[in-house]
């Protein structure tokens, strides 16, 4: 058997073309984004070793803030209401006894599978000055105020992130669900004979015993909001002016558009640490103490 | 009794939430449905909230003939399948290795793939273009599939290897009794055992790369190989005035997906969830 099992020819044939692939075009480009930092380079030439002058450059980039400042906002709107409007719907599916649950399902999930390109480009029409669905909607409840949504510098971004918090708030939700799913139904059993209110079970035993889900969720949520680009890449191209500016579509900008790739670079390591104290800080202020079944 | 009428009033007003914000999350797309079968008429003035008044179909028409739809959608279609043989034989090859074969190094080398989940593209993307170009699959499918085969390598070897853990080992050593070799154990034994998981994971690489946009806006500038995401943004900017065209465009190219979830609810959220519990 053990021969059978620790066949070494079979063992490559098995592991190489994995490890290799994923080796050179995943690990590789990670050392080159930090190795690359520390170049004035252009992608075609070799380069010049200028040490940290690409990080002194960004600490000096009004733009490099508007971008972290971007991240943060839109990190913080599709956090709070992905995860809040996606708890309600989770505890109250998992109550609900009545008919219709799975279309509801599919409801709340169906934005999250379509092309981010026509969820942007459909929320264009709908943020559209003349003739969107909310300046629509409003003339048809007779209020007179108008707003072309995408071209007011301050509100631009807080739209963008509305667009990708109404996307993926399904992912969210499927996520939560399935952790209120996990859950033993004898501890909720438990707080009923005791006289717990619905409320006071759910922010006593659910939430708590969901840390994991929740620590989860916020991973994905935080993080995704710090890396986003696509959001603004279609519905703004980064304007008005440079006011949806984040640090992906400034590493976009400087290496695909100017030829910066050495400054792109250095924009990107700048993300990958951004995204990695976000890591850190969330694990160690949720589930200090693991809860054991 | 006051606790029952409480109670109850709290139920509908929970029902009520959840059918408001279902609306919410899907009326956008049926409003987006119905513009694309009406005139610009139609959609700008007498009629913007309902149904189309009468299906026209010559807004597909002219996305189909006029905006290359046909092109990105053949794009699209190669490229997910592509990448969903690509990147499910590597890796489910590849967990069979770590999680049954017996070597050293193996649980590292299982590490080591895994972290794969934990990097967002948009870290390495600068790098990745300049491989691409380097290798010379600049304008080729290449230039899509072989990323998009290695960025899901990881999750995908994720899910087959707790699979491959399930599976008795009692099944291996009958069929290496019966003189069966290792490759024909894996693929006419283990293969089929792990067909849930198969087929979970084929929907959901298939609807990753279908969907997939920020490393396609990096890496392709040919239009002969956009893919739907890339193509579709043709109509970019706010001051395009064919919505009945732009609906249609975007119509045709959600349908694969909207239809592939409807079908396989379950499979999707369970692809998402399995995820979830490792990477948290």
């Amino acid at each position: 058997m053990n021969k059978f099992l620790g066949n070494k020819t079979a063992i490559l044939i098995f592991i190489i073309p994995a490890l290799l692939l994923y080796t050179v075009m995943v690990f590789y480009p990670i050392a080159q984004t930090f190795f690359r930092s520390l170049y004035d380079w252009d992608g075609l030439t070799e380069g010049n070793f200028i040490g940290i002058e690409n990080y002194t450059r960004l600490f000096q980039d009004d733009l490099f803030f508007t971008s972290l400042k971007n991240g943060l906002i839109f990190a913080f709107i599709i956090t709070i209401t992905q995860i809040g409007i996606g708890s309600i719907l989770a505890f109250a599916i998992a109550d609900a006894k009545f008919r219709g649950r799975k279309i509801l399902r599919i409801s709340f999930f169906i934005p999250v599978v379509l092309s981010i390109t026509v969820v942007c480009q459909l929320w264009l029409s709908i943020y559209n000055g003349e003739y969107g669905l909310i300046n629509k909607v409003l003339e048809l409840i007779g209020i007179q105020y108008r707003q072309d949504w995408l071209t007011d510098s301050k509100a631009a971004i807080i739209a963008i992130a509305f667009v990708n918090a109404w996307q993926f708030m399904g992912y969210h939700f499927v996520l939560l669900l399935a952790g209120v799913k996990s859950i033993p139904e004898q501890y909720m059993e438990a707080a009923r004979i005791d006289g717990a209110t619905k409320l006071q079970a759910i922010l006593k035993i659910n939430i708590p015993m969901m840390a994991e889900t929740y620590k989860f969720c916020l991973v994905f949520a935080i993080t995704g909001g710090l890396n986003a680009f696509a959001n603004m890449y279609i519905m703004t191209s980064g304007g008005p002016g440079t006011s949806t500016y984040t640090l992906t579509y400034l590493m976009y900008r400087s290496a695909f558009r100017v030829g910066e790739f050495g400054y792109g670079s250095a924009a990107a390591a700048i993300l990958v640490i951004e995204c990695l104290i976000a890591t850190l800080i969330i694990n160690r202020f949720i589930a200090r103490e693991r809860i054991t079944y | 009794m006051s606790r029952f009428i409480k109670q109850s009033k709290s139920k509908v007003i929970m029902s009520t939430f959840l059918w408001v914000y279902a609306i919410l999350s899907v009326y956008p797309l049926v409003w987006m449905i119905f513009y694309s079968f009406k005139n610009n008429d139609e959609i700008f003035v007498t009629n913007p909230f309902g149904p189309p008044s009468q299906f026209r179909l010559d807004n597909y028409i002219t996305a189909w003939s006029q905006y290359n739809v046909p092109v990105y959608f053949m794009n699209s279609l190669i490229v997910a399948v592509a990448t969903v043989v690509g990147a499910i034989l590597l890796s489910v090859m590849f967990s069979y290795a770590a999680a049954r074969l017996r070597w050293r190094f193996s649980k590292l080398a299982h590490t080591y793939i895994l972290i794969g989940m934990f990097i967002p593209i948009q870290v390495i993307m600068i790098p990745l273009a300049i491989l691409v170009r380097d290798f010379n699959l600049a304008n080729t499918y290449g230039a899509l599939i072989v990323p998009y085969i290695t960025f899901n390598i990881s999750f995908s070897s994720m899910v087959f290897y707790g699979f491959f853990r399930s599976v008795p080992i009692e099944l291996e050593e009958a069929a290496c009794i019966d003189g069966a070799s290792i490759y024909r154990t894996f693929f006419n034994i283990m293969l089929p055992i792990i067909r849930p998981a198969l087929a979970t994971m084929v929907i959901f690489i298939f609807l990753n790369s279908w969907n997939e946009f920020t490393m396609a806006v990096m890496l392709i500038v040919k239009e002969s190989l956009k893919t739907l995401p890339l193509g579709l943004l043709f109509f970019q900017g706010q001051f395009t005035t064919d919505w009945g065209a732009m609906g249609a465009a975007m119509t045709i190219a959600s349908l694969p997906t909207v239809i592939i979830y409807v079908l396989f609810s379950e499979q999707v959220e369970n692809a998402l969830t399995v995820g979830s519990a490792v990477k948290g």
